[in-house]
């Protein structure tokens, strides 16, 4: 079975011209998904590398419409859109037609079960009717009944997040957290949140379909630019495709 | 009843072999913690100051967690299993049908709880190959713990006791002192952050705030490992070895609460005792956490994200909070002055699996003399919160003639508080 490899950068990171390179190229290193991060007023469930990247990009004043369009011209592979619902929870359902009229297939909102989630499923359903299908994430700070429930509602995979902020090395074990999800749901299971690459074979032979990255790709392209990050797709699909 | 004889005979029974997390089993997620919108990550810098262990423990999150043997070991040697006692002479006194036992972690060497995660951080710092470890301390009691615990190991321990403290209860920074620690009054020369501060103002009284910047600051300048007393979730997940033995003691005894009772500061003895019962057996019972009327965060408390911390030096926590700048009025319960609740505690406050009752000092002052004088132990001021709550359970099951079955925290002795009663007595009158 292919392992997953999903691939996370930030609208517009680092420059509108090498963002669209990057989008376009990813999908030939490998990349099954393209997760990109819409700035929020504050990210604060991610960790410093993602923090600076949108402080990046806002000094740039990159146009978020016109820049999604030009996602979804060129990318390479299926895109999530990942953004924060406190700044679109009154204009959810305009925000989610655009998406879908962009083109975007996939919406994921890290804070939806956290901070919304009286209302989850009221926004699935606005997402649903407007076109754009929810990528959920789950943590291991959710209670086992919630994790069970939701993971039904997620496309085209449930997202496990395994450490309290993206890109910050605690050091969690992930083959607890990984087990003991994997118990719980049967939708495609991708973690991701700071792996290292020694946690991936652990991840992957506990049970989780795949892997998502992104601070280890901002951090490659601030070292650099975006051939580095390229060289880090390359030798994640390569311990993937050993497993 | 579970007697001395009985302890020994089912030690190995009762004392158990892994600890309890709840968050897999709350009605909710557990918002993470956070870092602030400006400023350093306070996330990482955990990475930099705790046992690698512990944060493990923290960000791992799995509903059992083995001991390690060697702490178990140490447990034992500090005196776990801690006893259930039947009160006999308080249901007598108050006359009532209503059956009360309590676990008296009281007994343990530093007269409170609090070593139950002193050992296991102390330990995990231990196995880090540090040489030493650091915290900060109030009145006294958290430092006792971790001055013991780091001697068990054989680590250097540093307490930084707030100043006014320092020189106000000489007999606490004896017993560190005892116990092999070293005790820094905060703020002290030995930190920049104390230094500064004595540079503005050479006679500053201190305040935990500065006494945690300072622990932090001198574990970092010296390769030491911070241990932390206060509400994160990993604190919680250790002292749930008091419900996991007390529930095996009820099994024993052949009774089941009804009823769960624990004193609320930050939340780390009503959680030890009352989360076994709630995640693992919770059905038809009641769950009663008891706050200070004068730390009214119980009832005047906002929900939101908040510093555990007066430093602000720690990640944020979604939790019942009165504001990490609330400053307490002069009670003399030291352990529940804290602004917050710990953020599990504080969901299941708001789901409404736990209630809450607050009493002022006066109401647990009377509380604490009629417990001492039925049943013979001088509960601590913050135990004696519990008491009062209990009592009034006991009543109110008299008033409805019901067999009630009350279980709750002794979370620790009063003999190093007598000087409070005495002042207490002086305010409120004699009983």
């Amino acid at each position: 079975m292919k392992r997953i490899l999903v691939a996370y950068t930030t609208l517009g990171y680092p420059s509108k011209e090498r963002f669209l390179e990057f989008v376009s190229k990813a999908g030939k290193f490998g990349v099954d998904y393209l997760e990109i991060g819409i700035p929020p007023s504050f990210a604060k469930y991610d960790g410093p590398a993602i923090r600076r990247s949108y402080e990046h990009v806002k000094k740039l004043g990159i146009d978020t419409r016109e820049a999604l369009r030009a996602v979804a011209k060129n990318a390479s592979a299926p895109i999530i859109a990942l953004t924060y619902l406190d700044d679109y929870a009154t204009v959810l359902n305009r925000f989610a037609e655009e998406l879908s009229s962009i083109g975007i297939e996939y919406l994921l909102l890290p804070d939806l079960l956290i901070d919304y989630l009286d209302s989850y499923k009221e926004v699935l359903e606005t997402l649903r009717a407007c076109g754009v299908k929810p990528t959920l994430f789950v943590s291991s700070s959710m209670p086992d009944r919630l994790i069970e429930e939701v993971s039904k509602h997620s496309e085209p995979f449930l997202y496990l997040g395994i450490r309290p902020a993206t890109g910050i090395p605690i050091p969690v074990d992930p083959v607890v957290v990984v087990r003991r999800v994997r118990k719980l749901v049967d939708n495609t299971l991708v973690v991701g949140f700071g792996l290292s690459i020694d946690d991936i074979a652990n991840a992957v032979n506990a049970g989780a379909d795949g892997i998502a990255v992104g601070t280890a790709i901002i951090e490659a392209i601030e070292r650099g630019g975006i051939e580095e990050a390229f060289k880090l797709l390359t030798k994640l699909r390569g311990v993937l495709n050993e497993l | 009843m579970v007697n001395n004889l009985d302890l020994i005979k089912y030690r190995d029974e009762i004392l158990p072999k892994y600890w309890y997390n709840i968050i897999p089993d709350l009605p909710k997620p557990l918002p993470p913690p956070m870092d602030p919108k400006d400023g350093f990550s306070r996330i990482e810098l955990l990475q930099k100051i705790l046992p690698r262990e512990v944060l493990r423990q923290q960000f791992t999150v799995d509903r059992f967690i083995s001991i390690p043997d060697e702490l178990l070991e140490k447990y034992t040697i500090v005196g776990r299993p801690t006893p259930i006692f039947r009160a006999i002479g308080l249901e007598k006194y108050l006359d009532t049908p209503a059956r009360i036992y309590f676990k008296y972690e009281g007994a343990l060497p530093t007269g409170s709880h609090k070593i139950n995660t002193a050992i296991a951080q102390v330990y995990y710092a231990y196995s880090d190959g540090v040489e030493g470890v650091t915290t900060e301390t109030g009145a006294g009691q958290w430092g006792s713990a971790v001055a013991l615990s780091a001697s068990l190991y054989g680590l250097k321990s540093f307490v930084f006791m707030v100043r006014v403290s320092y020189e106000h209860k000489p007999g606490r920074r004896g017993l560190m002192e005892f116990y092999g620690a070293e005790v820094i009054p905060s703020p002290s020369n030995l930190t920049r952050f104390g230094s500064e501060l004595l540079k503005k103002d050479p006679s500053n009284p201190g305040s935990l705030g500065i006494a945690i910047s300072e622990a932090i600051e001198y574990a970092l300048d010296h390769g030491y490992k911070y241990v932390m007393g206060s509400v994160m979730d990993v604190v919680l997940l250790h002292q749930s070895v008091i419900g996991l033995e007390a529930m095996k003691q009820m099994e024993i005894i052949g009774e089941e609460p009804d009823v769960i009772v624990g004193c609320v500061g930050g939340g780390s003895n009503f959680a030890g005792l009352a989360y076994p019962f709630i995640g693992l057996r919770g059905k038809g019972k009641r769950f009663v956490a008891v706050g200070s009327a004068e730390v009214p965060k119980f009832s005047k408390g906002v929900y939101r994200y908040d510093y555990p911390d007066a430093a602000g030096i720690l990640p944020m926590l979604k939790m019942i909070t009165l504001g990490k700048d609330f400053v307490p009025p002069p009670i003399y319960s030291g352990g529940l002055r804290y602004h917050g609740l710990a953020p599990s505690l504080s969901l299941l406050v708001k789901e409404g699996v736990v209630e809450w009752v607050e009493y002022r000092e006066p109401e647990i002052y009377r509380a604490a003399a009629i417990f001492a004088r039925t049943q013979g132990i001088v509960p601590a001021p913050e135990s004696a919160h519990a008491v009062k709550a209990v009592i009034d359970i006991a009543l109110e099951a008299k008033k409805r003639n019901e067999k009630t079955v009350i279980l709750f925290n002794m979370s620790g002795h009063g003999l190093l508080d007598i000087d409070n009663y005495r002042s207490m007595m002086m305010r409120y009158g004699r009983l």
